[in-house]
């Protein structure tokens, strides 16, 4: 049973480093049950450390990463990861990269050589299941279909539909537009739009809402236009203050919601607008000016 | 302009023309021979090669028994080659698999392999002589002694290059080590595994006509290397281009293999 007072994932005081490199200073973070979260920020600053950490194949430094209560230590069938080169298994049609969680979950490696024909049947059964998924995302002509033999925005679908029908507790996309031109990223945003609106009609009837997803991006509008939940990193934080002789690592510098979902259109613009340039001026313009005068510095 | 691509009737011709090169460049050094010694044998003609060394080949009987020759040394090298191919191969993917995947085993087996695979199989001739004698055995552990160590760090390479990406997502998927190894890795790894067999089968003829050669009472080795002492060189002829084609049915195989077993693996 879901408690949704509790956060389904929480980081605390969450520190990394690479050796003498400082990464990541005291992230404190709670996602709570049905939120859309973007974690934004410029290159380098430690987005994809921190999405390590989440996933669990990083230990933390200091801190620990918690879902559900328990100390994340290692990968899981809790946390779902969409990555931006989609990871697809090339050796698997779209199909087969749909079902093969369903057999994972379902079906022992050892009975599939004791429980031959039980478990051959039970396999078909997960096709099906797989092809109505696929045909959800609108893939149903792609189903025999390579990831060689397909574009980056089906592979992207294909990614997505593979992690949704294993019904994670948490869904990661780490850069899910980077990769995607633009009618794809459209797309995309779209799928994700209408699964926040799933969302909130489980919430409107008393239910759970049965999406919470955190989104890595760069992409500030996409990441605003798509999420409930912003969160910007930023290496230029006032630390000297706080007492530290050295730089200890990029920190959350920003945390607020968006504009209410759904949004009429004037709110939304104007909102959007306001956030859009709130977070530039709190997050990714000092990184930008930082960055700017190194490179002036190096070229005299 | 360096890697033109030519026209497919070309590339034919250009093949053709190639054996017809090697044929002509035989056929006039064999004919210079004949002519100042007409019975020689050490570069004999394409008849003597046919009406001779083949039919040798095919109706002398080897040993005591009511084998030919050509019969009797196919068998006996046939059964050594792929025993030693099998073993060699089926233990190399398992420690290369394992190696790429546990940080322990790859300290345990990496050092051991690179010195193994320094070691000349055939300087170690010796020491399988004494302990697997000159049977069956001492063949088989000597080609899989000479394929294991170079088939393992193979192996352990591509296991290796397996995108961690694929690995950390099977997990998400619930699968467990033995499912991420078997369905993942191995899986993926698949037409690696079968182009290292397919390159090994040369270094495991040289083994196995190099042991047959030394100790062999029977194998293709040991018959050319007797004919070759009698200066009788058209049953060597004919072995060397039986060997030559049973290496390209086998590496045609490995091919239709691979394209059958990874339809995937065409790009």
């Amino acid at each position: 049973m879901i408690n949704s007072k509790s956060p389904l994932l929480r980081l605390d005081s969450v520190s990394h480093q690479f050796g003498a490199q400082h990464v990541l200073h005291d992230i404190n973070l709670d996602v709570p049950w049905g939120q859309f979260l973007s974690l934004v920020g410029s290159s380098g600053v430690g987005k994809s450390t921190l999405l390590a950490i989440i996933l669990g194949i990083l230990a933390p430094s200091a801190g620990k990463a918690v879902m559900e209560g328990r100390v994340i230590k290692a990968p899981g069938r809790d946390r779902g990861i969409v990555f931006q080169r989609y990871a697809l298994f090339p050796f698997l049609t779209a199909l087969e990269n749909v079902a093969i969680g369903l057999r994972f979950d379902r079906i022992r490696l050892i009975d599939r050589v004791v429980k031959f024909w039980r478990t051959r049947r039970e396999w078909k059964a997960m096709l099906a299941e797989a092809a109505a998924q696929l045909e959800r995302f609108g893939l149903a002509n792609a189903i025999d279909q390579y990831p060689h033999e397909m574009s980056g925005g089906m592979c992207q679908r294909v990614s997505i539909a593979q992690t949704l029908i294993m019904k994670p507790k948490l869904l990661l996309l780490d850069e899910p537009f980077g990769a995607l031109d633009e009618a794809s990223r459209v797309h995309q945003q779209e799928m994700l739009l209408q699964l926040r609106s799933e969302n909130e009609q489980a919430r409107n009837v008393g239910r759970e809402p049965p999406f919470t997803i955190v989104i890595i991006t760069h992409e500030l509008s996409e990441a605003i236009y798509v999420s409930d939940r912003i969160i910007a990193l930023s290496r230029h934080w006032d630390w000297s203050t706080e007492g530290y002789s050295q730089f200890p690592g990029a920190t959350v510098v920003y945390d607020e919601f968006t504009p209410p979902f759904p949004r009429s259109r004037e709110l939304s613009r104007s909102g959007m607008r306001e956030q859009h340039a709130e977070i530039r001026r709190v997050a990714l313009e000092s990184d930008c000016r930082v960055q700017r005068a190194r490179a002036e510095m190096s070229c005299k | 302009m360096i890697r033109q691509p030519i026209s497919w009737p070309s590339r034919v011709t250009l093949g053709i023309a190639s054996l017809v090169l090697v044929m002509a460049v035989y056929t006039s050094l064999s004919y210079r021979q004949r002519l100042s010694h007409p019975q020689d044998r050490t570069i004999p003609s394409w008849g003597q090669i046919s009406n001779d060394g083949v039919v040798r080949a095919l109706q002398s009987q080897h040993g005591g028994s009511d084998d030919s020759w050509l019969w009797a040394d196919s068998k006996a090298s046939l059964v050594r080659l792929f025993g030693g191919i099998a073993i060699g191969a089926t233990l190399a993917i398992v420690v290369g698999v394992l190696t790429a995947c546990y940080s322990s085993v790859e300290s345990f087996c990496l050092p051991m392999l690179a010195f193994l695979s320094k070691l000349p199989p055939t300087a170690m001739l010796a020491v399988l002589f004494v302990m697997a004698g000159t049977g069956y055995e001492m063949y088989v552990a000597m080609i899989a002694f000479g394929v294991f160590p170079t088939m393992t760090q193979s192996v352990f390479h591509s296991a290796r290059d397996v995108p961690s990406e694929l690995i950390w997502k099977s997990y998400t998927l619930g699968a467990s080590n033995a499912e991420c190894i078997w369905d993942v890795i191995i899986k993926q790894i698949l037409p690696r595994l079968v182009e290292s067999i397919r390159s090994q089968i040369g270094p495991a003829m040289v083994y196995l006509v190099a042991a047959e050669m030394l100790v062999g009472d029977v194998g293709f080795g040991y018959r050319i290397k007797i004919q070759s002492r009698l200066l009788d060189m058209s049953v060597v002829y004919v072995y060397l281009a039986i060997l030559g084609v049973a290496g390209l049915v086998m590496d045609f195989a490995l091919v239709r293999l691979r394209q059958r077993l990874c339809p995937w693996y065409a790009q």
